[in-house]
């Protein structure tokens, strides 16, 4: 390996999560009763990496800041095969489309933090605290995100997407009560069935280009286009096998992530592990985990795009399945964790329906997609933690809800907003416009079917949302004059202090807003 | 800029309203004065043929473009001048139990700002985002502002089937709009009208008519798909089934004419049969259920489904008389249902329910204003000459008979036929509900609260509902004043020409 160029500008986004890590581990090894400042440290690491992705997201036109990159003896032969049998390459490409989701899951990482901020009150303990332990997993699952979205090697690419997922097992795990064990573990077996999944998908997909590179160059050097790229020298042997063969490692791989975004049929580990956890862990599940798990899937699919494959059906299958299942359960949930859970599910659906077409378009959709549900579930969410933190008992049911928006308007609207984003009504025009950009693939490839399922799904999915959106706007004095004793809100819920949970809350909303008024920001984003 | 103004005065003076906390004077003078303001900018906008055309969602391809023609002229007056109605006939009274009046404002304004953007709206995505727009609001109205004399689950059904019907039927739309985006490679519906359907295969133009008569057709609502109607317009308080029947159902019919009939006219002349046979028997379905049903709201609710099956026979007849009779019908009927259900609504709220078999006092000798403008809607409905109504039936009728060359005459004259009979069913009802209620059949036997007379229309809702009486006449009269409008527009939107503005 000659001449391995490292920039460590371009880098910076990963460097600073990790910078931040190390820094909270010295300073817990200095004074290990820390509580606040793991977590500023964390929070600023974390908003260090946002801006620090910024470079990338300007460049627009293709353009791609690049490091690690192989380069060969002589430079200016670009596409050609160097000495070591490896094609010019880069082991870093962060693109727009890797910078915007890297920018989203830092962002929605500060607002995890924010969420999660230690309160005073509590006595602390003897001998050590939580907190760092927390603030270093939550960084390292970070990390992982961010690398992997700009992976490019099968090796980074594996280890960074289980950098992305090891540490929010521990962190369910840390959230404390019983049922958080248990979701813990269900995450862990998934995860390593997962794991092995995606790993046999790599091996196929090694086997059949016989480069360790997830780049189109590499799956151009398969039989998929043996015929477009004969006369080009490859190192396949036996090309009719390893076009199948790579479509065969795309099908694992998407089994293998399907775990990790929650796909029906391999989502059972969603709702135990949210209800489980504590509400800024299920944030994190719910938005960073989600980044980093289609971050990989969109790494392989642009490079299998290259080779023109026709459009995937066990992808279609996973989408309508997901959705419906997803919707039908969130249904009949009454809590509203256990409602966003399923609710994942459900949006995991629309985010992978436009990869039907594995092409720019389908890309570029998708990736708006997760975008547009991630902005309004952390605005959901964000909403959630902060009413649970005034009713700690009874927050997490629907009923708790009633009377929102007499109680406090502001935090109502921005739960009605995010509901009606995820349900794809305006107000939210963001989820609307997520939805036309979803179905834009799905019409082009002509899958009239599949457009259809989507449209009963977006029924199906504006009844789970207005569901709960019909507590929030209920008045209080209705509800009592309906019968419903129980209900009955607290009189006046004791304003506690909690200005950092409220500033997360208000990033996140003021985010969810800007794009509702202005759609073509988030989209443009995407190049 | 005048254009801009008018979409954006509803929609900012909307969310000031829904941010008020509770009770105070100054929403009713936000309320009134952005309606009123927005109506006035309408009639410019309306007379001066603005258009704004920004780019808005780039990568979608989505510009920001708004315009008025002959099709939306009419349409977009009367929603402005309707609203004003509306929320003048909302402040003169208590604001329904359920909530804040500020939210209920709110509401009738979102309402307002999402038809006159759907009505305007020259991109075929924007229309899909605009015609949205009215959901939420319209089910926070039926919702939390419903009839309290029902029970919860009742509220709960009326407000989630109107909202699940309707989303089902836009998001077919968007299915059927992506399509033709897809294949033509525009979203503006002037080229879209432009290129009438050339460069479109036969087979395709029909699946995407198909799926947008599918999606539409809830909306209008057609036939088989109209169940959601009845139950939410005899719920929502008086001014939400005074904008659902006369403003959110000729979003349907108006998408049928603008982003059907203009872009894919061979995919609809092909379905123009199925679209006849529904809307005919929506008109015998409809009158058959006016003769029996007993609660009044629901009454007038079967009979939109009536009259909008004579819209959808129209259009299916494809002449250009056809065209006009279809944009004619809609008016009239906003303007015959506004009046019904405001009279309606009124006698609702002080009867306490809508039931026509409990006797009551009768409307001819206790409360006369009433009494008129009852009988008036009614003659209007039953399609009484030199009403309004009676242009709109007769030209579909008459259009319907020797339609254009391409589409089914004998079927259609069949259709003709019967949408006679319908006319005949209409008479029955409009006299049946004129016998129980304004002649106060059986009034003798009335007793209790029942037999108290109702207290007679006045003031501003007096002033409202003898204005809708004197258009009705008026146009019912002198039915160029409409006709003229849209004229030129819809022998432009048949030939492929282009709509002249």
């Amino acid at each position: 390996m000659t001449g391995l160029a490292i920039d460590y500008t371009t880098l910076l986004p990963a460097l600073l999560p990790v910078a931040g890590l190390v820094l909270v581990l010295v300073a817990d090894l200095v004074n290990p009763r820390l509580r606040r400042v793991p977590y500023a440290v964390a929070a600023l690491a974390a908003l260090g990496a946002a801006v620090a992705t910024v470079p990338g997201l300007v460049l627009g036109g293709g353009t791609t800041r690049e490091t690690f990159c192989l380069t060969g003896r002589t430079a200016a032969s670009a596409s050609a095969p160097t000495v070591d049998g490896l094609p010019q390459v880069c082991l870093w490409q962060a693109d727009a489309l890797g910078s915007t989701l890297q920018l989203a899951a830092a962002v929605s990482a500060v607002v995890c933090i924010a969420l999660a901020w230690p309160r005073t009150r509590r006595r602390r303990p003897p001998d050590s605290t939580r907190e760092p332990v927390e603030a270093v997993l939550l960084l390292a699952a970070l990390a992982g995100t961010i690398v992997v979205a700009a992976s490019r090697d099968v090796g980074t690419w594996l280890v960074a997407l289980e950098l992305a997922t090891l540490p929010v097992i521990a962190l369910v795990a840390l959230s404390g009560r019983r049922s958080a064990v248990a979701g813990a573990t269900q995450l862990l077996v998934t995860s390593l069935v997962s794991f092995a999944l995606l790993v046999l998908g790599v091996a196929l997909w090694f086997a059949a280009t016989g480069s360790p590179f997830l780049t189109p160059d590499a799956a151009l050097s398969s039989g998929g286009a043996f015929s477009a790229a004969s006369g080009a020298p490859t190192s396949v042997v036996f090309p009719s096998v390893s076009g199948g063969v790579v479509a065969l490692a795309t099908v694992l791989v998407v089994a293998g992530v399907g775990f990790k975004l929650s796909l029906v049929p391999f989502h059972a580990w969603t709702p135990t592990a949210y209800a489980g956890s504590s509400v800024p862990v299920a944030t994190f599940l719910a938005t960073v985990s989600k980044i980093a798990a289609l971050a990989a899937l969109l790494v392989v699919l642009r490079a299998v795009a290259a080779l023109g494959t026709p459009a995937l059906v066990s992808i279609a299958l996973l989408a309508s399945l997901s959705m419906t299942l997803g919707n039908v359960m969130a249904l009949r949930q009454d809590d509203v964790v256990r409602l966003l859970a399923w609710s994942t599910v459900a949006q995991a659906g629309w985010v992978v329906l436009p990869l039907v077409s594995i092409s720019a378009l389908g890309v570029s959709a998708s990736a708006t997609y997760l975008l547009t549900y991630v902005v309004a579930t952390l605005v959901a969410f964000a909403v959630v933690a902060v009413t649970l933190r005034d009713q700690p008992g009874e927050g997490r049911s629907i009923a708790a809800y009633e009377g929102l928006w007499q109680r406090s308007p502001w935090r109502a609207g921005a739960l009605a907003l995010a509901l009606t984003s995820l349900a794809g009504l305006p107000p939210g025009i963001i989820g609307l416009v997520g939805k036309i950009t979803a179905l834009r693939p799905v019409v082009a490839e002509g899958w009239v079917w599949l457009a259809v399922v989507a449209a009963v799904n977006a029924v199906i999915g504006v009844a789970v949302y207005l569901r709960w959106l019909r507590a929030v706007i209920t008045a209080p004095d209705v509800v009592a004059g309906a019968g419903t004793e129980g209900a009955a809100p607290a009189p006046v819920a004791v304003a506690r202090r909690r200005p950092v949970m409220v500033a997360g809350l208000v990033l996140a909303s003021a985010v969810l807003v800007v794009v509702s008024v202005q759609p073509d920001l988030l989209l443009r984003l995407l190049g | 800029m005048a254009l801009t103004l008018m979409l954006l005065l509803p929609l900012l003076a909307a969310i000031a309203l829904i941010a008020i906390p509770g009770e105070s004077t100054v929403e009713r003078g936000i309320a009134l004065g952005s309606t009123v303001a927005t109506a006035v900018l309408a009639v410019v906008v309306v007379w001066g043929r603005h258009e704004v055309d920004v780019p808005w969602i780039r990568s979608l391809g989505v510009r920001w473009h708004f315009g008025v023609d002959g099709i939306s002229a009419a349409l977009v007056l009367l929603t402005a001048l309707l609203t004003v109605a509306v929320v003048a006939h909302a402040l003169s009274g208590p604001i329904p139990r359920g909530g804040t009046g500020s939210t209920f404002l709110g509401c009738i304004l979102l309402v307002e700002a999402g038809a006159l953007a759907t009505f305007m709206a020259r991109d075929a995505i924007l229309f899909f985002i605009a015609f949205e727009v009215v959901l939420v609001p319209m089910w926070v109205l039926v919702r939390r502002f419903g009839d309290d004399h029902v029970r919860d689950e009742t509220r709960a059904d009326a407000a989630g089937r109107f909202v699940l019907f309707t989303v089902l039927g836009s998001t077919l739309m968007l299915v059927g709009i992506l399509f033709l985006v897809h294949h033509q490679g525009t979203s503006d519906l002037t080229v879209l009208a432009e290129r009438h359907g050339v460069g479109l295969s036969r087979p395709l133009q029909v699946a995407i008519a198909a799926i947008l008569l599918l999606g539409l057709g809830i909306k209008v609502p057609l036939w088989p798909l109209h169940t959601w109607l009845p139950s939410a317009h005899t719920i929502a308080p008086t001014a939400g089934s005074v904008l659902l029947a006369a403003v959110l159902l000729k979003m349907g019919t108006y998408g049928i004419v603008r982003l059907a009939v203009g872009t894919v006219p061979a995919g609809v002349a092909q379905l123009s049969p199925v679209l006849a046979i529904l809307g005919v028997v929506g008109i015998l379905w409809g009158g058959l259920a006016c003769l029996v049903e007993r609660d009044l709201k629901r009454l007038i609710a079967y009979s939109s489904v009536a009259h909008m099956g004579f819209v959808a026979l129209a259009i299916a007849s494809g002449s250009e008389t056809g065209l006009q009779a279809a944009l004619f019908g809609n008016i009239a009927h906003g303007v015959v249902a506004a009046l019904l259900f405001f009279v309606v609504g009124d006698l609702k709220e002080q009867w306490g329910s809508s039931d026509l078999h409990v006797a009551r006092a009768a409307l001819r000798d206790k409360a006369p204003r009433f009494g008129l403008a009852l009988v008036v809607g009614l003659a209007a409905a039953l399609g009484l000459p030199g009403l309004v109504s009676f242009w709109g039936e007769f030209l579909a009728l008459y259009a319907a008979w020797s339609p254009a060359p391409d589409r089914p005459v004998a079927l259609l004259r069949v259709c003709v036929v019967l949408g006679a009979v319908g006319l005949a069913l209409a008479a029955a009802y409009a006299l049946r509900v004129a016998r129980i209620v304004w002649a106060g059949e059986g009034s003798d036997a009335a007793e209790g609260p029942a037999g108290e007379p109702v207290a007679d229309a006045r003031g501003a809702r007096w002033a409202v509902v003898m204005t809708l009486v004197v258009v009705i006449v008026t146009l019912g009269l002198l039915p160029h004043l409409l006709l003229g409008l849209s004229d030129a527009a819809t022998s432009g939107l048949l030939s492929g020409l282009g709509v002249s503005r």
